[in-house]
Order: C-alpha cells, then sequence, then structure tokens
C-alpha cells in the first residue's frame, strides 16, 4: 500500500491508483478534463499537471497518467503547476467559439469552470479560429463541434465502454473530428450518457435544448422506474415541469451512467392530459367528495353482497407504502387481498424469485462488472434492463466470459457464447449442469466423462465444439447466473437458484442476478401474497362475485390481452375506483362520461395520485435494495402548460394551478380511516412506514428516510408465505 | 496603552463638571451672550438664503437631462439587423440580487435562441445595473428614465414587450451572432475571426 503526501496531506491508497484519484481520496481535486473514473486516463487534455517535489518521479507530470507510489511527495499548488495548467486552458480556448450565453453547457460546463478558476478572462491570440461543420446525431444528442477540447471521453465512452461502434474520432492534427461517419441517430441505448460524460458543450442534452440553466432548476435525487434495476438519477425540474433527468453515481447499481429509456423517459409526468382533478362518472368533482361517495358505496356493496365482493389491484410500478397501503386497507375492512399483477404467470414468476433470493447468493449490478462467468438465462438485457448489458460488457472488458441461452440470438453490444437451448430443453439442461457441478465438486475424477455426455445435446450443429457450460461454470471463481422472469417459468427460475446454489464451494462463489418486470415488482411479490392476479380475478368480475374494483396505479383495461374482455367486465360492476397518475386507458375508461354506460346506476371514480417525483416514494428493485425518492417538485400544471408558452398569470392566487392531487398512500390511508371511522388526517409518511416495518419486522431507524442499501429479502423479512397459488400449466 | 484609555474619560468628565459648574453660577452673563450669539448667526445665514437665487429645481416643472449612465428603468435593445438582441443566457437573472428579472428561453423557429417571455419586476429591482454588466449581447440596459410609480403593483411588472426598444441603446454597433459560432443566419466559418471548417477528411499536415 503506498504511503504519499499530496499538498501536506499524508494519504495511503491501495497500489495501481493513480495519483489524481489519490488526491481525490485526500479531498483534493486536481482540474482534468480527459480522466474520468470509469473511463480511466489517456493524458489527452494536460490540465491535471502537478508538480512531483520529491520520491521516484521529479518535476511537473500529469498526474492521471502516474501512479501513487509509496514516498511520493507532490504539491498541486506549485507555481509552476499553475502556470503550466493555466496556459493549458488557455492554449484550448485558442479556438473555442465565442458561445456561452447560447450554449446548453453553461451552468455544467467544466470548461467554463477550469478557465475561470485559471484566470483566463482575456483572449490573447490573434489569429483566426478553427471551426468544424455539425452533424445530425439523432433528437436526443445535439452536436455543435466547435467548442471540442479533445478529450476523447466521448470515443472512449461509446467506443470502447459501451462498444457501439458508429460513432468516434475522425480527423488528424487539428482537425480531430468527434462525431460520426455521416449525419444519423446515434445507435447506442446509452448515448445520453455522452452529455454527462462531454466536458463542454459539443455534446447537449437535445430535449432539454434551451429550457434553462441548471442554477435555476429544482433538482433532488431520485430513482428511475423504467426497470428493475432502478438506477439512481437526479432529476431537474422548472416551473412545475420536468426538464431533464442526468445519472446520478451510485457504485452499488449503476455506476457513473443510466440508459437513454431512463434518461429520457420522464414526458408522462408533464404529460397534458394527466389526471389533476377528481372526477365521478365523467363530472370534475373535489377530492372529498369523490372519498366521500367511494366510502359510501363501499360500505354499501361490503354490506349488502360481502366484503369478498370487493377487489383490488395495484402494479410493480406502485410505491412500496402505496401497495402496502392497500394491503393494509384490504385485510382492516376483510377484503380479497390485493393484486399487484395483470397475469397469472407473472404473479407466479415473480413471487418464484423473490422467494429464492438469499442474501448468500444475491448480488447487485455493480457485482455483475466483477464476475468472471455470466450464465444469462431468458433475459434480453438491453429491453429488460439495459444497464445489466452495460455491466455484462464491463465484466468482459475484465475477461469474463459471457454465456447467453437463448433460443434466438439477442443483440448486445459485447461478444458472448450464444447456446440456442429450446425452451423446453432449457430447465432440463440447467439441472444437468447443477448435478453434473455438484458431483464433480464431490469427486473430481468424472470430469472427462461428463465432457463427453454433454456436449451432444447442447451443441448440436455447431462444427467447432464449444466448451460445455458446466465445465466452464465449474472452473470459474466468480460465477454469475443472470435470469429472467418474462419469458421463462417458474421452473426455470427454480432451475437457476438451484444452479447458483448447487455450485457453491469453497473456491466458488456463484451469484444470482434475477430481472424482475417492474421498478418495484420485487414490493408486489410481497404486497400480492395471498392475493390474486387479475387474469384469476377477471372470471369473478364476469360472474357477478366481484361487484366493485379499486384500481392502484394499475392498468388492466391496457395490460391485459383482450381489451374487450376486460371493458365488458368492467362495465358490470357497481363501482371502479381508478387512482393514478398517467393518463392511462383505465383512467380514460372510468373517466368517461356515464350516458355511454348500460349497467344500472354504476359508479365510476377517478382520483389523481403523485408520481415519484412529486412524493416521496420507496421502491425494491430486482435484488431486493429498498431505495427511496425525494421529490423534486410539488405537483401541479406546469406553467407552459398554464399559459401556452407565453408569460405567467398577471394575477395573484394564492394555490398551486392544477394542484388537486395526493400520493396514493394517503388517498388509501385516508379510505381506511373514512371506513373504519378512524381520525383520518394525521396519516403521515413515518406512520405508514411504522406499520410496514411492523408488517415486515425490520426497523428501519428513520422512517422518513430510508438508506440505499437496505435489503429486504423474504428470507431476511417476515412476510406472509409467498406461494404460488397456481401452478403454471 | 490601558493606561491612556482610562485616563481620558476621566479627563472628559472633569470638564463636563465644569462647565456645569459655570453655567449654574447666576454672574455668567457672558454664557448667555454667547448663546444669543449662536442664535442669530444661524438665522443669519437662513435670512440670507432668502435672497440667493435657488440651486434647487422645481420637479416635475422642470426635468433635467440625466446622464446617460444613469441608471433607472431597463429596456431590452436589438442588434442592427433589428432582431431582438436577448438570446435568454440567465445571466441577468442570475446576477440580479433581488431575483426581480426571470424569463423562459425558447428555440424560434429559425432555431434562433430567444426569450419566450422576460418579465422585469420593478417593484423589485434596486437599479444596481448587473444585469447590463453581465449580459454578454448588450440586450439589458438600464436608462436614466426613472418615473415608473404606479398606484398598483402589478402595473411594476412589465413584459418583454414593454421593455422591448427598436434601437440599440447605447451600443448601437454590437451584433453577438456576428461573433459567436454557432450557425444562426450565418454559417459556420463567417463569424467575424473564424478560418474556414475544417475538412476532416484530408491527411495533410
Ligand atoms: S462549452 Fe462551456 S465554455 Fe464553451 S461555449 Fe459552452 S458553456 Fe461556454
Ligand atoms: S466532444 Fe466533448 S467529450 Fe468528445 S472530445 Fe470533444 S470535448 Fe471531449
Ligand atoms: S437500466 Fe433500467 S433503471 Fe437503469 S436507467 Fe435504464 S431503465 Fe432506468
Ligand atoms: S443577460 Fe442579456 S442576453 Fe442574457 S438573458 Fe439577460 S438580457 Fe438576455
Ligand atoms: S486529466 Fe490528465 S491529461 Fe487530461
Amino acid at each position: 500500500m503506498p504511503k504519499l503526501m499530496i499538498d501536506d496531506r499524508k494519504i495511503e491508497v491501495a497500489p495501481g491508483v493513480k495519483v489524481i484519484a489519490a488526491a481525490e481520496q485526500a479531498g483534493i481535486v486536481i482540474p482534468r478534463f480527459c480522466y474520468h473514473p470509469a473511463l480511466g486516463s489517456v493524458g489527452a487534455c494536460r490540465l491535471c499537471a502537478v508538480k512531483f517535489l520529491d520520491g521516484p518521479v521529479r518535476g511537473l507530470q500529469m498526474s492521471c497518467m502516474v501512479e501513487a507510489r509509496d514516498g511520493m511527495v507532490i504539491s498541486s499548488t506549485d507555481d509552476e503547476a499553475v502556470d503550466f495548467r493555466r496556459f493549458v486552458i488557455e492554449l484550448l480556448m485558442r479556438n473555442h467559439p465565442h458561445d456561452c450565453p447560447v450554449c446548453d453547457e453553461g451552468g455544467y460546463c467544466l470548461l467554463q469552470d477550469e478557465t475561470i478558476a485559471g484566470g483566463h478572462a482575456m483572449r490573447r491570440s490573434m489569429g483566426k479560429k478553427r471551426t468544424h461543420r455539425d452533424q445530425y446525431i439523432g433528437e436526443l444528442v445535439q452536436h455543435e463541434m466547435n467548442r471540442c477540447i479533445q478529450c476523447y471521453r466521448c470515443q472512449r465512452f461509446y467506443q470502447d465502454y459501451c462498444g457501439y461502434r458508429d460513432f468516434g474520432v475522425m480527423g488528424s492534427a487539428s482537425r480531430v473530428y468527434f462525431g460520426r461517419y455521416a449525419d444519423g441517430a446515434l445507435e447506442n441505448p446509452f448515448s445520453g450518457n455522452l452529455i454527462d460524460i462531454c466536458p463542454t458543450g459539443v455534446l447537449t442534452d437535445k430535449p432539454a435544448r434551451f429550457k434553462g440553466r441548471r442554477w435555476d432548476f429544482q433538482r433532488a435525487p431520485s430513482i428511475c422506474i423504467h426497470c428493475s434495476l432502478g438506477c439512481s438519477i437526479t432529476v431537474n425540474a422548472r416551473y412545475r415541469e420536468l426538464v431533464r433527468v442526468e445519472a446520478r453515481r451510485n457504485d452499488d447499481i449503476n455506476g457513473h451512467f443510466i440508459c437513454d429509456r431512463g434518461r429520457y423517459g420522464f414526458a408522462f409526468a408533464n404529460h397534458p392530459d394527466r389526471p389533476r382533478q377528481a372526477r365521478i362518472n365523467g363530472r370534475d368533482t373535489s377530492y372529498e367528495e369523490a372519498i366521500q361517495t367511494t366510502t359510501q358505496r363501499l360500505s354499501e356493496i361490503a354490506r349488502t353482497l360481502g366484503p369478498d365482493s370487493i377487489a383490488c389491484l395495484s402494479s410493480s410500478r406502485a410505491g412500496v407504502e402505496t401497495q402496502m397501503s392497500l394491503k393494509f386497507l384490504t385485510r382492516s375492512q376483510g377484503w380479497r387481498q390485493p393484486g399487484c399483477f395483470v397475469d397469472r404467470s407473472e404473479q407466479n414468476s415473480v413471487t418464484a424469485a423473490v422467494g429464492r433470493l438469499t442474501p448468500e447468493r444475491v448480488v447487485s449490478l455493480g457485482e455483475i462488472e466483477k464476475a468472471d462467468l455470466i450464465l444469462v438465462i431468458g433475459v434480453d438485457p438491453i429491453l429488460e434492463a439495459p444497464m445489466l448489458a452495460l455491466a455484462m460488457r464491463q465484466a468482459q472488458r475484465a475477461g469474463a466470459g459471457i454465456i447467453i441461452l437463448n433460443p434466438q440470438p439477442v443483440s448486445v453490444p459485447f461478444a458472448y457464447d450464444h447456446r440456442p437451448i429450446s425452451p423446453d430443453d432449457l430447465c432440463s439442461t440447467l439441472q444437468k449442469w447443477t448435478r453434473s457441478i455438484s458431483s464433480q465438486t464431490r469427486t473430481e475424477s468424472h470430469f472427462v466423462e461428463k465432457h463427453e455426455e454433454y456436449r451432444g445435446p447442447e451443441t448440436p450443429s455447431v462444427p467447432c465444439p464449444l466448451p460445455p457450460v458446466d465445465s466452464l461454470l465449474q472452473n470459474s471463481r466468480r460465477p454469475m447466473i443472470v435470469c429472467g422472469t418474462n419469458i421463462v417459468g417458474t421452473a426455470i427460475i427454480h432451475a437457476a437458484a438451484d444452479l447458483a446454489r448447487d455450485i457453491h464451494s469453497d473456491c466458488r462463489f456463484p451469484g444470482l442476478f434475477y430481472v424482475l418486470p417492474g421498478p418495484n415488482a420485487f414490493g408486489a411479490a410481497f404486497a400480492s401474497a395471498g392475493g390474486k392476479s387479475f387474469s384469476d380475478i377477471l372470471p369473478d368480475i364476469e360472474t357477478g362475485n366481484i361487484k366493485a374494483l379499486i384500481l392502484v396505479e394499475a392498468d388492466p383495461i391496457f395490460q391485459f390481452p383482450d381489451q374487450e374482455r376486460v371493458k365488458n367486465a368492467v362495465k358490470q360492476l357497481d363501482l371502479l375506483v381508478v387512482l393514478d397518475y398517467v393518463p392511462s386507458r383505465s383512467v380514460g375508461f372510468a373517466g368517461q362520461s356515464l350516458a355511454e354506460m348500460v349497467s344500472p346506476a354504476p359508479l365510476h371514480v377517478v382520483i389523481p395520485t403523485l408520481t415519484h417525483f412529486e412524493t416521496q416514494a420507496s421502491f425494491i428493485n430486482q435484488e431486493g435494495r429498498l431505495q427511496q425518492t425525494t421529490p423534486v417538485h410539488v405537483n401541479g400544471l406546469p406553467m407552459s402548460q398554464l399559459t401556452g408558452g407565453k408569460h405567467p398569470p398577471r394575477k395573484f392566487r394564492s394555490d398551486v394551478p392544477g394542484a388537486g392531487a395526493r400520493a396514493a398512500w394517503q388517498v388509501l390511508s385516508e379510505l381506511e380511516a373514512v371506513l373504519s371511522s378512524t381520525p383520518a388526517d394525521s396519516i403521515t409518511f413515518a406512520d405508514i412506514w411504522y406499520r410496514i416495518g411492523l408488517a415486515w419486522n425490520i426497523s428501519v431507524e428513520n422512517r422518513t428516510e430510508i438508506p440505499g442499501n437496505l435489503r429486504i429479502l423474504s428470507t431476511t423479512v417476515e412476510s406472509e408465505p409467498m406461494t404460488e397459488h397456481y401452478r403454471d400449466d | 496603552m490601558p493606561r491612556n484609555e482610562q485616563i481620558y474619560p476621566i479627563f472628559l468628565i472633569r470638564l463636563q463638571l465644569e462647565t456645569i459648574n459655570k453655567m449654574q453660577s447666576p454672574s455668567s452673563y457672558q454664557s448667555i451672550f454667547e448663546g444669543a450669539y449662536g442664535l442669530l448667526t444661524g438665522f443669519a445665514t437662513t435670512i440670507r438664503h432668502l435672497f440667493r437665487k435657488p440651486i434647487t429645481e422645481p420637479y416635475p416643472e422642470f426635468k433635467r437631462r440625466l446622464p446617460e449612465r444613469t441608471r433607472a428603468t431597463i429596456i431590452l435593445t436589438r442588434d442592427p439587423d433589428g432582431e431582438e438582441r436577448c438570446v435568454a443566457c440567465y445571466l441577468c437573472s442570475g446576477v440580479c440580487p433581488v431575483n426581480c428579472i426571470s424569463m423562459q428561453s425558447a428555440e424560434r423557429s429559425d432555431g434562433r435562441r430567444h426569450a419566450a417571455w422576460f418579465r422585469v419586476n420593478f417593484a423589485r429591482c434596486i437599479f444596481c445595473g448587473f444585469c447590463e454588466e453581465a449580459c454578454p449581447t448588450l440586450a439589458i440596459q438600464l436608462t436614466p428614465h426613472f418615473e415608473t410609480c404606479q398606484p398598483d403593483i402589478l402595473r411594476l411588472l412589465y413584459e418583454k414587450e414593454d421593455l422591448l426598444v427598436n434601437h440599440g441603446g447605447k451600443n448601437n454597433a454590437y451584433n453577438f451572432y456576428r461573433h459567436a459560432g454557432v450557425a444562426m443566419g450565418i454559417d459556420k466559418g463567417d463569424h467575424l475571426g473564424e478560418d474556414r471548417p475544417v475538412d476532416v477528411r484530408s491527411l495533410m499536415p
């Protein structure tokens, strides 16, 4: 462990760490452009110069290129180093356009910061500036090549880190150009990270173009809810409108980056048709009236037809608080247990996966990068969990082998070993490998025989036989079993877990990584324990056994394959309550005027709720990690929609326009309070978490702020037994 | 040092006591005389000024032309081509110490960055001139016009239409887009001090 001294601070760092990173550990930030912790060093910008006063290296050197070694004495404030850095900045600004006022990087610009810090205020060079033509690189990233300082970060990210080839560096000498060979949209599904990574305004956020400056935004740490990984993001809002999303560093999950779906998928929060007002039978009404009407009808139905005729459905995109308040509501009223899935097999798969994760086997996305062998079963990473593909690529760059078991090849940005196994054989093959490896672990002597035995069925028509998977697994130290839950059934989910469990040995530490079908599918498995999926209660609605349906951030009319059947069934209900924050099909159905309805006197209620950008909400990602969002702004009609893009209204008002919505858990708690005749006004976020803590028998220290490293696993928390009620046929 | 500090107040107190003793003495006609003298010289100055020409000006009957750099009402100027100079860069609103400037930047149909709306709240503005100093396009300028009182505070909210003038204010020559590098009306390489765009595929040294 090298010990060194930087600016009179003594530190000890791991071997192989560059001086620039060592300084950061000591709290000293050396200026840099080209160095990035995720991309490494290239020494392209020369801005990180420091003076080595003593030790194995002497003189002015680039701190990103020199490894920290014992006995080094370094000064980042030495006159020579400071002068050098000042001249580097001046040189980089030689060709820089006079663009700051119209440049979207302003407020995010590292070049601007370093120029100011270097004291370079007046241009001395009299020569002409070099210019470049820009390219159209799609609707997500804006290209303005004049501003480039040739740090190569974009190229290293795009080609080395992500493995896509359509954007890179061209030209020679001072003509070096970063772009595509010809105009066209970027192919990389992680291209949005170019915006974060480019230290200048060459690559900026196109949808957020000209929307505002960073210092005017309301910013808050949040979580992406577009897949089950739950990457960390920072959200920017202004005038009640979401403006942009940036990646937030989280070394446990997404590292420094996020995918484009997470970065650009926030339009739902600004949707012009978002429900903002409670509605009863298509008529706008007050929130209080909606609650009162709903509770009256609910108690009526419970009294006349029994509590079993009331069903509730939430979804895997609802937060933990919402799902669990629905559970508390149904429990206190004796209704049917809530469901959280539209499809029975989905519920079974998720339940199986959640049930099989154990503290010894579970791994986070960050640990995937450290694997030496990854076995991917029934999952298309780019489609189902994009950042997983990037993590697997990093593992591969570090030497890991990747085997994908899928009937067809999948599109991923790394080379992999494709084993086309038909879905029917998949389960038995996994079981065979499990048996083979666990028996080999016991008696290493049967090794060769096993090879011969299994080569045939796995690789039927490949001329040059690939090494058998079981021997690869056998020889790995940190294999990861990545398993989907979308197309594979419960049998394969169990087989994957068995494989991970049984190949564990003294020198092999397998990890198990499931990909689930929603940001809070994990929580949904807990909340729906004992409840039925929508496909199972649909017949009960059709036969009239269920007369009231409460949909909480769930949209079966859209998600169930046969939409007409659902609509016809739902028409027979006495009461349909839809709580949601997006204008879903179910909201549209329940919000229409009842003239079009046939059934006698049904009651349709829509109650708007809040997105996770507007309220605190917790989500459990696919590895059981409980994470929480911070509200970034208040709910309300975005100003641009209020005024049509014109100036804000010229009159005073004390309320926020369009701000009638409440968090779904608040609405549900209020329903519960009114139905059980207890005071409703004081149910807080902490109260909900107190109840959840009791239900799961966990202690969450400060219940209004949950640490991002708390794992909720079925083996560590108490919950109802999560049985699969109906086996897959 | 501490010694001196202590002596000084004691000396003062003694002086005051002496003066009081003197004034209490009925025989001090001298002090009465001195008092009257003081009063009369004061009035004399007043009376003398009654016959002098006044240096104040009767506002609003007389309105003096203020120096060009006087800081009062804000305007948004236009460039020599008659276009709005403001590019809605948010620097003036960022620097404003009382946060009285607000705006929304937007892209015009031809791609030019401009302010969709721009508002100055003169009920808050302290006329410090920081915005003018920060403005990189010379768009926002303070003028000597200071008569902005209104009976209704909402009328002190000036929108872009109220702020926009059809001249360049203190500088009629500067055009930001001739200096910037973005192709907005002027092609790449045609701005002031620019070389023609490079040919990336050239192999010349
Ligand atoms: S990249 Fe930075 S320094 Fe260059 S124009 Fe944009 S904001 Fe200014
Ligand atoms: S485009 Fe940006 S990231 Fe790429 S080399 Fe230029 S400044 Fe660096
Ligand atoms: S990988 Fe998933 S959670 Fe992460 S940013 Fe992309 S969609 Fe969001
Ligand atoms: S500083 Fe000038 S260009 Fe920028 S927003 Fe203000 S007035 Fe417009
Ligand atoms: S950061 Fe070291 S040379 Fe660029």
